[in-house]
């Protein structure tokens, strides 16, 4: 095993994980700002994958291009699910059954989606040509896939975005506050009801937006999201509840732990390093890698 | 014996179904429901009666399948004895998995147990069990598990519902319930205690690993035929599990039951009329209905029709007599200790927290019979003080003997029963339990079964005059609460009891009727330690009084001396206060 | 909360109240089981698509003639995504109507648990999996149309050696790559066990996934490295196949590419990746339309739209004629003798028998066909052709790399 070899490993895995990281961070924010398990995130991210083959097929858009794209509509489509659905919910106040019921509803949710884009767009898979998704850079002897390059600088920018909103402007604080402490941020003027829909609306905008940009070089079909929901709260838990650049973290560590256990381990048991090291990581650091630690007694 | 008549219902519904169907496919349905109902019992044990959300049952419901499966394929082993060994083994896994990953809390523990069973999945794959078909057996197939006649596997399903629902009932009724219900409701406040809440974790999720197994070999058989990873480790059976106990309502044995019986029938209803001819739309309309039971009850519909019904009837309450009744805190095996004999020692008590010194060298010497007071400002170390005594929080350095014996180090649930009680700040109830139930908690510290238990602790409310057993905590004054959450202690037996700001949030009145009950205790035998800031009362009640600034401990003695150390003055006091003292009669 | 519970309630109830499907007692039904919604809708919806073109045909020309022109009707029932749902599907197609035949249900494990429920109801079943192990269990009711996978592996493996030959080509160093679904890990076994060792080739790859495949990079690299003379590919998985294919093309690597199954010759992988990626790439089926066919595929995809014809829809056709070919000789409705019939048949004509390689329709005691052979497709600008073997082919095979 040269060093090219391994840093061929290593780069890809930090490709592919970009894009979990990117799908990541809208559950995180969900779950961070409004302790809600998202059932149908993977769903909204099939949504905008076929919003951007939509805009590729008939307008001609690039796909990196109409991953941004989808990011208006999805964030409105968040919001007013939010408001016409979520709000409703409100489990008597206690968490744990908010939790379980909004676990459930989003769980509807997802069945209505999958099920309803089946019949509507018919289950035949499609996929986006793009010249770039069997193009590579050439970086020293470590080749780079350009379409997962794309996808990974994009994420990051997006990510980016996400983070400087959050930490530097007055909205992103508020929502912040929302999330740690729903009953002060109250106090302090905060609508927090309000501040949840946007959370919700950020996160189902992000999530389709990695949907769109996987489908720079991932075919397209109602159920791709089963592929990744698992990996998503994965990434979300291993980075810590609560922390977007954890919720990042997680995921490009979950690319990088299945392409690196690809040397220790069988390939058909690659998901199963990852899981071991998700265990792992939660019996060393129970709240995550970046997750606050649970308030003492 | 007659609370089992439900049971016993419903296993009658059972059969009658059973011996009533017509169709073959029917009773596939009906053996559905009660395999769901099952499973959701299964996990109700541990994500609704202990409110530990488990994402990962299916590890168990998997295990129980293969092993009795393959146990049928490689050794011809009959699944009736396969099935045993298929439970032994969720059991050991139970154990196996729940050792590590309870020390998570929460979504954390909720999606590490979900880990499990897709590594499961995934190593079946690995080891080539893709697809294990059940070979049919065609002489003797009743010995296999197989039946021409489905009404069969009903029966069998239904043994196995009606198995689970006893579990279920014994459970609810126990030791372990009042332990699960309490630290469901607040987990600190039940090791404090006295439940061993991890042992409490442990033995509630291996109980519930049993019938999940059970039931994953009698899906193996009745239903699927083949076995393949993703059908009994998927993600589908836990959305099965979660959806039929979400519905249906958590936390009761009822539940799970309900949930099935409404929504397997609906799916299977769907597939049957519209998903044939228009596939796609039954997924489409389950889905719709999933969030509408949801935004119509939320808490599921068990729960929601309950809270349609009438109040229960009301326990008779214990009367409040005028003579105060005896606060009896004997145990059995232990010794009583002689008065004025150094009861709880603290040796050089140190803990930091991220570089400050919450408490710094600290020693104290409780002895039996006495009251002890411990003022400060605010900051100075006084929660942390009882955090460190009750087990809450490890001491850097130092050590806490009670009597003779070192003590830190161990679980708060532990010293509770050697004899240490504790009442918090703020009040922490178990919302969800009555009064007496709250009390009945406490008195499980030393009692094995419910009638004792409950027997100590109506004598415990009795004592503190607390009268309204079958209220739930959110009725109560504060007054009550703190009465209550004292009850609770004493209920457990102590020989000390550590007292949080007990007067806080209290009115005149109020003040005093927990002062002399404070006195009723120590005159009863047990040494009180109690923390306060309302002075006055403090100083007529307390024996000695310590004080604590910046973690330290800057003065100790009788409190008329104490109150007019200069540096408590400084630190705490203030001039103003001491002269507001003087003028008052001269508490010696 | 009042207009919800209300709807709530109209929502359980008001399928319940559906009025069943219309039906003429003497209809001839036959059932199909296959997965329509869900992860695998596309392939049981193709399966869907050749059974009813074959009984528009059988009924245009007037039906079943020994039971008095006895319409044939399809019963499909949805095998869903998952062995519970295509069991119950199985169920409740065979209990709700009498069914003198049923066909499905595609996925492998999902046939396994369907012919348990058709044995145990004493319906004959047809099916296209490959598996061996739905053959090996005693059953009576069970046909299995297709060649199975051990036989499937060293038939086509002669064919693949012998097309190599006649291209000048020695292989000696092989590649295998692939998931572990039941297919695919049945077809590999006896030939990284016995079959290529016999033939003097060298495995330099042995590299089988999880299905999701995270990136295909570390796989295509091995093949890449090691050079082999042909590559066989079993990644059933539509993603895994497309990321495995594109970074071939990444690569720029030029390697016979062989694959185990017909997931690799659907529409919709020209659609996805385009004809350049696919050119000359090859796979092993158990169907495909043969050469005399044309007329046949003309007018399913007149039919349907779909741009060609593949092994699921053309086996699919071939069982509803099979099965109405058994109704005429058994001149009964009767699951149980049309059972028999299928047992005692052997064509040698018709539709049912010219559709499927080498033209002869016959099961032995097992179920299996007798005398069945694989086909070689392959890709050729945009369409999957047969190629071989010789006798049955379309067009003329192109050995990829030899050009």
């Amino acid at each position: 095993m040269s060093v090219s070899d391994l840093a061929q490993y290593v780069v890809t895995g930090l490709l592919v994980g970009g894009v979990y990281a990117l799908m990541s961070i809208g559950l995180a924010l969900i779950f961070g700002v409004m302790r809600v398990v998202n059932f149908a995130q993977g769903d909204f991210m099939m949504l905008g994958m076929y919003l951007t083959y939509f805009l590729a097929v008939v307008s001609g858009v690039d796909p990196l291009l109409g991953a941004l794209l989808t990011i208006p509509p999805f964030f409105l489509v968040g919001v007013g699910i939010h408001r016409a659905l979520l709000v409703r919910v409100t489990g008597g106040g206690d968490p744990q059954r908010l939790m379980d019921a909004q676990l459930i509803l989003t769980l509807g949710l997802s069945l209505i989606i999958t099920n309803g884009t089946t019949m509507l767009l018919t289950p035949m898979p499609r996929g986006i040509k793009t010249a770039y998704a069997t193009q590579a850079f050439a970086v020293g002897p470590v080749l780079l896939n350009q379409a997962r390059s794309y996808a990974f600088l994009l994420a990051l920018v997006l990510a980016g975005v996400v983070y400087v909103f959050l930490t530097r402007t007055d909205l992103g604080k508020a929502l912040r506050a929302a999330a740690d402490d729903p009953e002060a941020a109250g106090y302090q003027g905060i609508d927090v009801r309000a501040m949840h829909g946007l959370a919700f609306g950020v996160g189902i905008a992000l999530v389709a937006a990695a949907g769109g940009l996987l489908a720079t070089y991932h075919p397209i079909e109602p159920t791709v999201a089963v592929n990744f929901i698992v990996l998503m709260f994965v990434a979300v838990v291993l980075g810590g509840l609560g922390s977007i650049p954890g919720a990042f973290a997680g995921g490009l560590l979950i690319g990088l732990v299945q392409s690196l256990t690809l040397l220790v381990l069988p390939f058909q048991l690659q998901n199963v390093g990852v899981f071991i090291t998700f265990l792992l990581v939660l019996y060393l650091r129970p709240q995550g890698l970046f997750g606050q630690r649970l308030r003492a007694v | 014996m007659r609370r089992l008549l439900p049971i016993a219902l419903v296993v009658l519904v059972g059969v009658a179904l059973t011996f009533t169907l017509a169709e073959r496919y029917h009773h596939r349905v009906l053996t559905l429901v009660l395999v769901w109902a099952t499973m959701g019992l299964a996990w109700n044990i541990i994500s609704g009666y202990a409110g530990q959300t488990s994402f990962g049952h299916q590890a168990f419901f998997g295990i129980g399948a293969y092993v009795t499966v393959l146990l049928v394929v490689t050794t011809g082993l009959t699944p009736w004895i396969g099935m045993a060994a298929g439970m032994v083994a969720a059991v050991v896994a139970a154990v196996l998995i729940g050792l590590p990953t309870f020390r998570l809390a929460g979504i954390y523990f909720a999606l590490a147990t979900l880990a499990y069973p897709l590594i499961f999945r995934i190593v079946m794959e690995y080891l080539g069990y893709q697809e294990v078909p059940i070979p049919m057996i065609r002489d003797r197939p009743a010995a296999y598990m197989q039946f021409r006649d489905p009404r069969a596997y009903d029966l069998l399903a239904l043994a196995a519902l009606g198995g689970t629902l006893l579990l279920s009932h014994w459970i609810e009724g126990s030791r372990l319930g009042y332990a699960l219900r309490a630290l469901k409701a607040n987990e600190q406040a039940a090791e404090a205690a006295g439940v061993d809440t991890f042992r409490a974790k442990m033995v509630a999720y291996t109980l519930s690993a049993a019938p999940a197994a059970v039931i994953g070999a009698i899906y193996a058989h009745a239903i699927l035929f083949v076995v393949t990873p993703d059908a009994v480790f998927g993600v589908l059976v836990i959305v099965q599990t979660l959806v039929v106990c979400l519905v249906g309502g958590v936390g009761s044995k009822w539940g799970p039951l309900i949930g099935s019986a409404i929504m397997v029938p609906m799916s299977e209803t769907l597939d049957a009329t519209v998903g044939d001819q228009l596939p796609g739309i039954q997924g489409v309309v389950y889905g719709a209905a999933l969030v509408l039971v949801m935004l119509f009850a939320p808490e599921g519909i068990y729960w929601r029709l309950g809270a349609l019904r009438p109040a229960r009837r009301a326990v008779e309450a214990p009367r409040v007599s005028a003579v105060a009744p005896r606060i009896d805190t004997t145990v059995a095996g232990r010794s009583p200790v002689e008065r004025g004999a150094a009861l709880l020692e603290v040796r050089g008590v140190s803990r930091a927290f991220l570089g400050l010194r919450a408490l710094d060298d600290v020693s104290i010497s409780v002895r039996a019979g006495e009251v002890l007071g411990v003022i400060g400002p605010n900051g100075a170390g006084k929660t942390t003080l009882f955090n460190v005594l009750n087990g809450f929080l490890l001491p850097d350095a130092g050590q806490v003997r009670y009597r003779g014996t070192p003590i830190h180090g161990l679980r708060p649930s532990a010293i509770c029963r050697r004899g240490i009680g504790r009442t918090f700040q703020v009040v922490r109830t178990f919302p969800q339990l009555t009064v007496l139930d709250n009390v009945m908690v406490g008195a499980f510290a030393h009692e094995t079964s419910p009638p004792p238990a409950r027997a100590r602790a109506l004598a415990a409310m009795a004592a503190v005059g607390l009268g309204r057993a079958d209220d739930v905590p959110g009725a109560l004054t504060t007054l009550d609460l703190r009465l209550m959450e004292l009850a609770r202690c004493l209920a457990s037996a102590p020989d000390l009891i550590l007292l949080d700001e007990p007067l806080a949030g209290l009115a005149r009145d109020g003040v005093e009727t927990m002062a002399a009950l404070v006195r009723r205790v120590r005159d009863a035998g047990v040494s009180v330690v109690i923390i306060e800031h309302t002075m006055y009362a403090v100083v007529q009640l307390v024996d000695r009084l310590i004080v604590l600034d910046h973690g330290r401990r800057i003065a100790e003695g009788r409190p008329n001396d104490v109150v007019r150390d200069p540096a408590v003055i400084e630190a705490y006091l203030g001039q103003r206060w001491l002269r507001h003292v003087e003028g008052l009669r001269d508490p010696c | 909360m009042r207009p919800l519970a209300i709807l709530l309630a109209v929502l359980v109830t008001a399928p319940m109240l559906l009025a069943p499907r219309a039906n003429a007692a003497d209809d001839f039904k036959i059932a199909l089981v296959a997965p329509l919604s869900g992860r695998w809708a596309r392939q049981g919806q193709l399966k869907k698509m050749g059974a009813e073109m074959a009984i528009a045909e059988i009924n245009a020309q007037g039906g079943i003639k020994a039971l008095g022109g006895a319409k044939l009707v399809l019963r499909e029932a949805d095998a869903g995504d998952s062995v519970e749902k295509a069991v119950s599907a199985a169920q409740r197609a065979l209990s709700r109507e009498k069914i003198s035949a049923g066909i499905g249900a595609w996925l492998s494990s999902f046939t396994l648990g369907v012919t348990e429920v058709a044995e145990r109801l004493e319906v004959p079943w047809f099916t296209l999996s490959y598996a061996d192990s739905i053959t090996e269990r005693g059953f009576k009711y069970t046909f299995q149309t297709s060649p199975v996978s051990s036989v499937q592996a060293e038939q086509a493996l002669d064919l693949v050696v012998d097309l190599a030959k006649r291209n000048k080509q020695t292989l000696r160093k092989a590649a295998i790559i692939g998931d572990n679904t039941a297919a695919t890990v049945f077809f590999f076994k006896p030939l990284r066990e016995k079959l290529l060792k016999a033939k003097g080739i060298e495995i330099v790859v042995d590299e089988i996934w999880t299905p999701p495949l995270a990136d295909a990079t570390a796989i295509v690299q091995k093949v890449r490295s090691t050079q082999p003379d042909i590559v066989f590919y079993g990644a059933t998985n539509f993603p895994d196949s497309i990321q495995v294919l594109q970074k071939v093309k990444e690569f720029g690597l030029k390697v016979p590419i062989q694959g185990v199954g017909a997931w690799l010759v659907t529409p919709e992988y020209v659609k996805t990746v385009g004809r350049e990626l696919l050119d000359n790439i090859m796979t092993v089926t158990a169907a495909h339309p043969l050469k005399g066919q044309e007329d046949l595929v003309k007018r399913f995809t007149e039919r349907t739209g779909e741009p060609f014809m593949t092994q699921d829809p053309l086996m699919t056709y071939a069982h509803v004629w099979i099965i109405k070919e058994a109704a005429e000789m058994a001149k009964s409705a009767d699951p149980k003798a049309i059972r028999d019939a299928v047992a005692k048949l052997d064509l040698k004509s018709g539709p049912a028998a010219s559709t499927l390689a080498p033209g002869r329709i016959k099961y032995d005691e097992r179920g299996r066909r007798v005398g069945t052979a694989p086909i070689i497709v392959q890709w050729q600008n945009g369409e999957p052709f047969t190629v071989a073997p010789v006798e049955y082919a379309t067009k003329t095979p192109i050995w990829h790399g030899a050009k």
